[in-house]
Protein backbone atom coordinates (compact mmCIF):
# COMPACT_ATOMS: atom_id res chain seq x y z
CA UNK A 1 0.00 0.00 0.00
CA UNK A 2 2.63 2.33 0.65
CA UNK A 3 3.66 2.05 -3.04
CA UNK A 4 0.72 3.77 -4.13
CA UNK A 5 2.01 6.58 -2.94
CA UNK A 6 5.53 6.48 -4.20
CA UNK A 7 4.07 5.78 -7.53
CA UNK A 8 1.83 8.22 -7.98
CA UNK A 9 3.16 9.20 -10.98
CA UNK A 10 2.75 5.99 -13.16
CA UNK A 11 -0.77 5.68 -11.35
CA UNK A 12 -2.05 9.35 -12.75
CA UNK A 13 -0.44 8.45 -16.38
CA UNK A 14 -2.42 5.37 -16.27
CA UNK A 15 -5.80 7.11 -15.37
CA UNK A 16 -5.07 9.54 -18.03
CA UNK A 17 -5.30 6.34 -20.04
CA UNK A 18 -8.51 5.42 -18.72
CA UNK A 19 -9.89 8.16 -19.16
CA UNK A 20 -9.18 8.85 -22.58
CA UNK A 21 -10.15 5.08 -23.25
CA UNK A 22 -13.57 6.22 -21.59
CA UNK A 23 -14.16 9.23 -24.01
CA UNK A 24 -13.32 6.99 -26.47
CA UNK A 25 -15.90 4.42 -26.31
CA UNK A 26 -18.83 5.79 -24.81
CA UNK A 27 -19.06 9.06 -26.75
CA UNK A 28 -21.14 9.31 -29.67
CA UNK A 29 -19.52 12.54 -31.73
CA UNK A 30 -16.68 11.72 -34.10
CA UNK A 31 -14.36 14.92 -32.76
CA UNK A 32 -14.94 13.91 -29.35
CA UNK A 33 -13.73 10.64 -30.02
CA UNK A 34 -10.94 12.44 -31.63
CA UNK A 35 -9.82 14.28 -28.70
CA UNK A 36 -10.15 11.26 -26.12
CA UNK A 37 -7.60 9.34 -28.61
CA UNK A 38 -5.16 12.42 -27.80
CA UNK A 39 -5.65 12.66 -24.41
CA UNK A 40 -4.76 8.63 -24.28
CA UNK A 41 -1.36 8.74 -26.81
CA UNK A 42 -0.21 12.29 -24.22
CA UNK A 43 -0.63 10.13 -20.77
CA UNK A 44 1.34 7.20 -22.53
CA UNK A 45 3.92 9.98 -23.44
CA UNK A 46 3.83 11.46 -19.94
CA UNK A 47 4.47 7.46 -18.82
CA UNK A 48 7.73 7.00 -20.96
CA UNK A 49 9.22 10.33 -19.76
CA UNK A 50 8.91 9.75 -16.22
CA UNK A 51 10.42 6.01 -16.46
CA UNK A 52 13.65 7.99 -17.44
CA UNK A 53 13.61 10.99 -14.63
CA UNK A 54 15.67 11.13 -12.14
CA UNK A 55 15.19 12.95 -8.56
CA UNK A 56 17.34 16.53 -8.51
CA UNK A 57 18.76 15.40 -12.21
CA UNK A 58 19.61 18.09 -14.88
CA UNK A 59 18.85 17.91 -18.37
CA UNK A 60 20.60 15.51 -20.54
CA UNK A 61 23.02 18.11 -21.89
CA UNK A 62 26.43 17.79 -21.88
CA UNK A 63 28.00 21.12 -21.50
CA UNK A 64 31.35 21.79 -19.74
CA UNK A 65 29.95 22.53 -16.24
CA UNK A 66 27.51 20.23 -16.03
CA UNK A 67 27.48 17.32 -13.50
CA UNK A 68 25.15 15.30 -11.19
CA UNK A 69 22.80 12.81 -12.24
CA UNK A 70 21.43 13.13 -16.13
CA UNK A 71 17.81 12.44 -16.84
CA UNK A 72 17.85 9.49 -19.51
CA UNK A 73 17.96 10.39 -22.94
CA UNK A 74 16.56 7.90 -24.57
CA UNK A 75 12.70 8.54 -23.33
CA UNK A 76 13.40 11.80 -24.39
CA UNK A 77 14.22 10.79 -28.16
CA UNK A 78 11.18 8.17 -28.51
CA UNK A 79 8.20 10.42 -26.69
CA UNK A 80 9.65 13.05 -29.69
CA UNK A 81 9.16 10.54 -32.71
CA UNK A 82 5.66 10.11 -30.80
CA UNK A 83 4.52 13.57 -30.90
CA UNK A 84 4.60 13.70 -34.27
CA UNK A 85 3.42 10.89 -35.23
CA UNK A 86 0.38 11.74 -32.97
CA UNK A 87 0.33 15.23 -34.90
CA UNK A 88 -0.20 13.51 -38.36
CA UNK A 89 -3.10 10.99 -37.16
CA UNK A 90 -4.79 14.06 -35.61
CA UNK A 91 -4.33 16.11 -39.30
CA UNK A 92 -5.94 12.80 -41.41
CA UNK A 93 -8.45 12.04 -38.78
CA UNK A 94 -9.56 15.64 -39.16
CA UNK A 95 -9.90 15.38 -42.93
CA UNK A 96 -11.80 12.36 -42.69
CA UNK A 97 -14.22 13.77 -40.40
CA UNK A 98 -14.64 16.88 -42.90
CA UNK A 99 -14.98 14.53 -45.64
CA UNK A 100 -17.83 12.60 -44.03
CA UNK A 101 -20.08 15.63 -43.16
CA UNK A 102 -19.68 16.48 -46.14
CA UNK A 103 -20.83 13.00 -47.51
CA UNK A 104 -23.10 12.09 -44.64
CA UNK A 105 -23.91 15.30 -42.93
CA UNK A 106 -23.82 14.60 -39.46
CA UNK A 107 -20.80 13.37 -37.82
CA UNK A 108 -22.60 11.23 -34.57
CA UNK A 109 -22.38 7.66 -34.97
CA UNK A 110 -25.85 6.69 -34.45
CA UNK A 111 -27.29 8.25 -37.41
CA UNK A 112 -24.01 7.05 -39.10
CA UNK A 113 -24.93 3.71 -38.42
CA UNK A 114 -28.43 4.85 -39.09
CA UNK A 115 -27.32 5.97 -42.89
CA UNK A 116 -25.52 2.71 -43.74
CA UNK A 117 -28.40 0.50 -42.14
CA UNK A 118 -30.83 1.88 -44.30
CA UNK A 119 -28.49 1.39 -47.57
CA UNK A 120 -28.24 5.41 -48.95
CA UNK A 121 -26.33 8.35 -48.53
CA UNK A 122 -28.54 11.22 -48.01
CA UNK A 123 -26.06 13.31 -48.80
CA UNK A 124 -25.19 17.27 -48.02
CA UNK A 125 -23.43 18.61 -50.56
CA UNK A 126 -21.94 16.52 -53.10
CA UNK A 127 -19.49 17.41 -55.27
CA UNK B 1 -21.45 1.42 -25.80
CA UNK B 2 -23.17 1.85 -22.42
CA UNK B 3 -21.93 3.95 -19.59
CA UNK B 4 -21.94 1.92 -17.05
CA UNK B 5 -20.67 -1.22 -19.44
CA UNK B 6 -17.50 1.24 -19.81
CA UNK B 7 -17.33 2.14 -16.56
CA UNK B 8 -17.04 -1.59 -14.99
CA UNK B 9 -14.47 -2.02 -17.99
CA UNK B 10 -12.65 0.80 -16.85
CA UNK B 11 -12.51 -0.29 -13.32
CA UNK B 12 -11.47 -4.02 -14.57
CA UNK B 13 -8.76 -2.82 -16.46
CA UNK B 14 -7.39 0.20 -14.15
CA UNK B 15 -6.79 -2.52 -11.45
CA UNK B 16 -4.51 -4.52 -14.04
CA UNK B 17 -2.67 -1.55 -14.83
CA UNK B 18 -1.82 -0.39 -11.50
CA UNK B 19 -1.30 -4.21 -10.51
CA UNK B 20 1.28 -4.28 -13.21
CA UNK B 21 2.76 -0.24 -12.85
CA UNK B 22 3.28 -0.76 -9.10
CA UNK B 23 6.03 -2.98 -9.59
CA UNK B 24 8.14 -0.98 -11.33
CA UNK B 25 11.59 0.66 -9.54
CA UNK B 26 10.63 4.43 -7.82
CA UNK B 27 10.00 6.91 -10.26
CA UNK B 28 13.17 9.01 -9.77
CA UNK B 29 15.76 6.55 -8.09
CA UNK B 30 19.14 6.85 -9.49
CA UNK B 31 19.92 2.93 -9.17
CA UNK B 32 16.70 1.67 -11.39
CA UNK B 33 18.25 -0.38 -14.32
CA UNK B 34 17.33 1.96 -17.14
CA UNK B 35 19.46 4.21 -15.42
CA UNK B 36 22.39 2.25 -14.57
CA UNK B 37 22.42 0.53 -17.74
CA UNK B 38 21.18 2.10 -20.47
CA UNK B 39 21.46 6.13 -19.32
CA UNK B 40 25.04 5.22 -18.18
CA UNK B 41 25.75 4.32 -21.93
CA UNK B 42 24.40 7.01 -23.53
CA UNK B 43 26.61 9.78 -21.01
CA UNK B 44 29.69 8.23 -21.13
CA UNK B 45 30.06 7.59 -25.67
CA UNK B 46 27.38 10.20 -26.45
CA UNK B 47 30.08 13.07 -27.13
CA UNK B 48 32.75 11.14 -28.87
CA UNK B 49 30.53 8.62 -30.52
CA UNK B 50 27.34 10.56 -30.72
CA UNK B 51 28.60 14.24 -32.11
CA UNK B 52 26.49 16.46 -29.86
CA UNK B 53 26.07 17.58 -26.55
CA UNK B 54 22.63 17.53 -26.94
CA UNK B 55 22.17 13.62 -25.93
CA UNK B 56 18.66 13.66 -27.15
CA UNK B 57 19.71 15.21 -30.62
CA UNK B 58 22.78 12.38 -30.46
CA UNK B 59 20.44 9.80 -30.13
CA UNK B 60 17.70 10.98 -32.71
CA UNK B 61 20.30 11.98 -35.09
CA UNK B 62 22.91 9.27 -34.74
CA UNK B 63 22.29 6.89 -32.70
CA UNK B 64 18.65 5.99 -34.13
CA UNK B 65 18.69 7.96 -37.52
CA UNK B 66 16.42 5.17 -38.51
CA UNK B 67 13.90 6.14 -36.65
CA UNK B 68 13.94 9.19 -36.96
CA UNK B 69 13.89 9.08 -41.25
CA UNK B 70 10.44 7.01 -40.34
CA UNK B 71 9.08 9.99 -38.45
CA UNK B 72 9.77 12.01 -41.11
CA UNK B 73 8.21 9.71 -43.94
CA UNK B 74 5.45 9.48 -41.63
CA UNK B 75 4.50 13.36 -41.51
CA UNK B 76 5.08 13.55 -45.09
CA UNK B 77 2.63 10.86 -46.17
CA UNK B 78 0.14 12.21 -43.59
CA UNK B 79 0.09 14.92 -45.54
CA UNK B 80 -0.94 13.40 -48.85
CA UNK B 81 -3.15 11.11 -47.58
CA UNK B 82 -4.39 14.39 -46.37
CA UNK B 83 -4.33 15.81 -49.66
CA UNK B 84 -6.31 13.19 -51.41
CA UNK B 85 -9.27 13.32 -49.15
CA UNK B 86 -10.00 16.62 -48.96
CA UNK B 87 -12.13 16.99 -51.56
CA UNK B 88 -12.57 20.25 -53.34
CA UNK B 89 -15.84 21.68 -52.87
CA UNK B 90 -17.14 24.96 -53.80
CA UNK B 91 -17.38 27.89 -51.57
CA UNK B 92 -13.73 27.73 -50.45
CA UNK B 93 -12.89 31.30 -49.06
CA UNK B 94 -9.22 32.45 -47.91
CA UNK B 95 -8.02 30.43 -45.12
CA UNK B 96 -9.44 31.20 -41.53
CA UNK B 97 -12.71 30.92 -39.96
CA UNK B 98 -14.98 32.85 -41.83
CA UNK B 99 -17.04 30.57 -43.69
CA UNK B 100 -20.29 30.71 -45.87
CA UNK B 101 -21.96 28.08 -44.19
CA UNK B 102 -24.99 28.56 -42.90
CA UNK B 103 -24.48 26.73 -39.59
CA UNK B 104 -21.68 28.41 -38.50
CA UNK B 105 -20.97 32.12 -38.05
CA UNK B 106 -18.50 34.33 -39.25
CA UNK B 107 -15.44 36.20 -37.00
CA UNK B 108 -14.38 39.26 -37.77
CA UNK B 109 -10.51 39.61 -37.14
CA UNK B 110 -9.65 42.62 -35.18
CA UNK B 111 -6.97 44.69 -35.94
CA UNK B 112 -5.28 44.74 -33.13
CA UNK B 113 -4.09 41.12 -33.35
CA UNK B 114 -3.75 41.41 -37.19
CA UNK B 115 -1.15 44.55 -36.17
CA UNK B 116 0.13 42.30 -32.95
CA UNK B 117 0.41 39.45 -34.98
CA UNK B 118 2.50 40.97 -37.79
CA UNK B 119 5.02 42.37 -35.05
CA UNK B 120 5.62 39.53 -33.44
CA UNK B 121 6.44 37.34 -36.62
CA UNK B 122 10.24 38.49 -37.53
CA UNK B 123 11.25 37.89 -33.91
CA UNK B 124 9.03 34.11 -33.91
CA UNK B 125 10.87 33.23 -37.27
CA UNK B 126 14.36 34.20 -35.93
CA UNK B 127 14.28 32.20 -32.92
CA UNK B 128 12.99 29.30 -34.56
CA UNK B 129 15.95 29.01 -37.04
CA UNK B 130 17.99 29.83 -33.92
CA UNK B 131 16.31 26.68 -32.51
CA UNK B 132 17.10 24.48 -35.23
CA UNK B 133 20.57 25.94 -35.85
CA UNK B 134 21.81 25.20 -32.62
CA UNK B 135 20.02 22.01 -31.91
CA UNK B 136 23.20 19.66 -30.97
CA UNK B 137 24.27 22.42 -28.25
CA UNK B 138 21.29 23.74 -26.63
CA UNK B 139 17.82 22.23 -25.80
CA UNK B 140 16.00 22.42 -29.10
CA UNK B 141 16.98 20.38 -32.66
CA UNK B 142 14.98 20.26 -35.82
CA UNK B 143 11.75 19.30 -35.18
CA UNK B 144 11.11 21.72 -32.57
CA UNK B 145 12.05 24.59 -34.90
CA UNK B 146 9.97 23.69 -37.32
CA UNK B 147 6.75 23.17 -35.19
CA UNK B 148 7.73 26.75 -33.92
CA UNK B 149 7.94 27.79 -37.58
CA UNK B 150 4.98 25.85 -38.52
CA UNK B 151 2.86 27.79 -35.71
CA UNK B 152 4.09 31.37 -36.87
CA UNK B 153 3.34 30.28 -40.49
CA UNK B 154 -0.46 29.18 -39.68
CA UNK B 155 -0.53 32.56 -37.54
CA UNK B 156 0.11 34.66 -40.21
CA UNK B 157 -2.34 32.64 -42.46
CA UNK B 158 -5.03 32.95 -39.79
CA UNK B 159 -5.02 37.12 -38.96
CA UNK B 160 -2.47 38.56 -40.64
CA UNK B 161 -4.57 36.91 -44.50
CA UNK B 162 -0.65 38.15 -45.44
CA UNK B 163 -0.24 35.39 -48.49
CA UNK B 164 -2.86 35.14 -51.19
CA UNK B 165 -3.71 32.02 -51.89
CA UNK B 166 -2.41 31.72 -55.16
CA UNK B 167 1.16 33.10 -54.31
CA UNK B 168 1.80 31.19 -51.61
CA UNK B 169 0.64 27.69 -52.90
CA UNK B 170 2.35 27.58 -56.23
CA UNK B 171 2.29 24.13 -56.50
CA UNK B 172 5.77 22.91 -58.59
CA UNK B 173 7.95 25.07 -55.82
CA UNK B 174 6.11 24.15 -52.46
CA UNK B 175 6.03 20.61 -53.68
CA UNK B 176 9.91 20.07 -53.19
CA UNK B 177 9.74 22.58 -50.45
CA UNK B 178 7.54 19.93 -48.18
CA UNK B 179 9.43 17.22 -49.39
CA UNK B 180 12.88 18.77 -47.71
CA UNK B 181 12.87 16.72 -44.64
CA UNK B 182 12.48 13.13 -46.61
CA UNK B 183 14.85 13.81 -49.49
CA UNK B 184 17.55 15.99 -46.64
CA UNK B 185 17.48 12.57 -44.63
CA UNK B 186 18.35 10.73 -47.93
CA UNK B 187 20.67 12.45 -49.47
CA UNK B 188 22.67 12.17 -45.96
CA UNK B 189 22.55 8.91 -45.55
CA UNK B 190 23.37 8.20 -48.81
CA UNK B 191 26.87 10.40 -48.31
CA UNK B 192 27.13 8.70 -45.41
CA UNK B 193 27.09 5.28 -47.01
CA UNK B 194 29.48 6.53 -49.81
CA UNK B 195 31.61 7.59 -46.96
CA UNK B 196 31.98 4.97 -44.27
CA UNK B 197 30.17 2.26 -45.99
CA UNK B 198 27.03 1.86 -43.55
CA UNK B 199 23.77 4.18 -44.73
CA UNK B 200 22.65 6.60 -41.85
CA UNK B 201 26.49 6.54 -40.45
CA UNK B 202 28.70 9.65 -39.39
CA UNK B 203 31.99 9.47 -40.45
CA UNK B 204 34.31 10.45 -37.66
CA UNK B 205 35.85 13.70 -38.63
CA UNK B 206 34.34 16.29 -36.54
CA UNK B 207 33.96 19.12 -38.77
CA UNK B 208 32.21 16.56 -41.48
CA UNK B 209 30.14 15.39 -38.45
CA UNK B 210 28.63 18.68 -37.61
CA UNK B 211 27.96 19.40 -41.19
CA UNK B 212 25.91 16.68 -41.97
CA UNK B 213 24.11 17.24 -38.28
CA UNK B 214 23.01 20.66 -39.46
CA UNK B 215 21.70 19.97 -42.69
CA UNK B 216 19.82 16.75 -41.31
CA UNK B 217 18.38 19.76 -38.79
CA UNK B 218 17.64 22.12 -40.94
CA UNK B 219 15.95 19.55 -43.50
CA UNK B 220 13.75 18.25 -40.79
CA UNK B 221 13.01 22.04 -40.05
CA UNK B 222 12.17 23.48 -42.97
CA UNK B 223 10.36 20.11 -43.97
CA UNK B 224 8.07 19.95 -41.08
CA UNK B 225 7.38 23.89 -41.12
CA UNK B 226 5.91 23.11 -44.84
CA UNK B 227 4.07 19.97 -44.34
CA UNK B 228 2.19 22.09 -40.77
CA UNK B 229 1.51 24.81 -42.76
CA UNK B 230 0.42 22.61 -46.03
CA UNK B 231 -2.02 20.29 -43.29
CA UNK B 232 -3.54 23.49 -42.54
CA UNK B 233 -4.02 24.83 -46.07
CA UNK B 234 -5.50 21.11 -46.79
CA UNK B 235 -8.21 21.58 -44.02
CA UNK B 236 -9.10 25.24 -44.38
CA UNK B 237 -9.56 25.34 -48.57
CA UNK B 238 -10.93 21.83 -48.68
CA UNK C 1 5.93 17.00 2.21
CA UNK C 2 8.24 19.77 0.63
CA UNK C 3 7.43 22.59 -1.80
CA UNK C 4 8.33 20.36 -5.00
CA UNK C 5 6.25 17.55 -4.20
CA UNK C 6 2.94 19.38 -3.17
CA UNK C 7 3.52 21.54 -6.70
CA UNK C 8 4.02 17.67 -8.52
CA UNK C 9 0.80 16.86 -7.14
CA UNK C 10 -1.33 19.90 -7.81
CA UNK C 11 -0.09 19.74 -11.47
CA UNK C 12 -1.10 15.70 -11.64
CA UNK C 13 -4.22 16.52 -10.01
CA UNK C 14 -5.16 19.69 -12.54
CA UNK C 15 -4.28 17.23 -15.46
CA UNK C 16 -7.22 15.07 -14.08
CA UNK C 17 -9.73 17.66 -13.91
CA UNK C 18 -9.24 18.63 -17.35
CA UNK C 19 -9.27 15.39 -18.88
CA UNK C 20 -13.01 15.00 -17.30
CA UNK C 21 -13.51 18.55 -18.16
CA UNK C 22 -13.12 17.35 -21.48
CA UNK C 23 -14.96 14.33 -21.30
CA UNK C 24 -17.82 16.21 -19.70
CA UNK C 25 -18.35 19.43 -21.88
CA UNK C 26 -20.77 19.38 -24.91
CA UNK C 27 -19.67 22.34 -26.42
CA UNK C 28 -16.93 21.41 -28.65
CA UNK C 29 -14.83 24.82 -29.08
CA UNK C 30 -15.05 24.81 -24.94
CA UNK C 31 -13.37 20.99 -25.13
CA UNK C 32 -10.88 21.78 -27.41
CA UNK C 33 -9.64 24.90 -25.38
CA UNK C 34 -9.59 22.46 -22.20
CA UNK C 35 -7.87 20.02 -23.96
CA UNK C 36 -5.18 22.95 -24.59
CA UNK C 37 -4.99 23.84 -21.14
CA UNK C 38 -4.31 19.75 -20.36
CA UNK C 39 -1.44 20.28 -22.94
CA UNK C 40 0.12 23.14 -21.77
CA UNK C 41 -0.27 21.71 -18.30
CA UNK C 42 1.37 18.60 -19.45
CA UNK C 43 4.38 20.72 -20.92
CA UNK C 44 5.26 22.35 -17.24
CA UNK C 45 5.40 18.80 -15.86
CA UNK C 46 7.97 18.02 -18.49
CA UNK C 47 10.17 21.36 -17.82
CA UNK C 48 10.21 20.05 -14.39
CA UNK C 49 11.27 16.76 -15.19
CA UNK C 50 14.49 17.44 -16.55
CA UNK C 51 12.92 17.53 -20.25
CA UNK C 52 13.22 20.32 -22.19
CA UNK C 53 13.24 19.26 -25.29
CA UNK C 54 10.19 17.81 -24.75
CA UNK C 55 8.32 20.30 -23.45
CA UNK C 56 9.34 22.42 -26.04
CA UNK C 57 7.66 20.85 -28.68
CA UNK C 58 4.45 19.57 -26.78
CA UNK C 59 4.27 23.38 -26.06
CA UNK C 60 4.07 23.74 -29.87
CA UNK C 61 2.08 21.42 -31.34
CA UNK C 62 -0.29 20.34 -28.50
CA UNK C 63 -1.41 24.14 -27.71
CA UNK C 64 -0.32 25.81 -30.95
CA UNK C 65 -1.06 23.40 -34.02
CA UNK C 66 -3.62 20.58 -32.90
CA UNK C 67 -6.08 22.86 -31.45
CA UNK C 68 -6.26 25.34 -34.37
CA UNK C 69 -6.72 22.36 -36.50
CA UNK C 70 -9.33 21.26 -34.31
CA UNK C 71 -11.08 24.65 -34.46
CA UNK C 72 -10.58 24.88 -38.23
CA UNK C 73 -12.17 21.60 -38.44
CA UNK C 74 -14.80 23.25 -36.08
CA UNK C 75 -15.60 25.85 -38.15
CA UNK C 76 -17.05 23.42 -40.30
CA UNK C 77 -18.34 20.88 -38.76
CA UNK C 78 -20.36 22.19 -36.11
CA UNK C 79 -20.07 23.26 -32.63
CA UNK C 80 -22.20 21.16 -30.22
CA UNK C 81 -22.31 17.69 -29.51
CA UNK C 82 -25.71 16.14 -29.48
CA UNK C 83 -26.98 14.26 -26.77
Amino acid sequence: MDNLITHIDYIAAVVLFLIGLYIMLVRQNLLKKLLGLNIMETAVFAFIVTTGMVHDGSPPLLAADASGPFASALPHALVLTGIVVAVSITALALALIIRIQREYGTIELQELLNHSASGQSHSGVRQ
Amino acid sequence: MRSWLAIVLMVVLGVLMIIAVIQLPQPGSPDAPAQTHVSAYYVEGGKELGGAENLVTAVLLNFRALDTFGEVVVIFSALVAVLAVAAAVAGTGPAGITRTAAETESVEVSPLVAFMVRLLAPFIATFAVFVMLKGHVLPGGGFQGGAVLGAMLILLALFAHRPKPSRFGHPAGLFWLRATGVLAFVLVGLLGLAMTGWMFAMPHDPLAREAMMIALELGIGIGGAAVLIGLFRALADG
Amino acid sequence: MGIAEFIDLLLLGLLIVCALGVAMLRDLVAAVIMFSIYSFILCLLWAIRGAPDVAMTEAAVGAGITAVLFLTTIAVVGRREKK
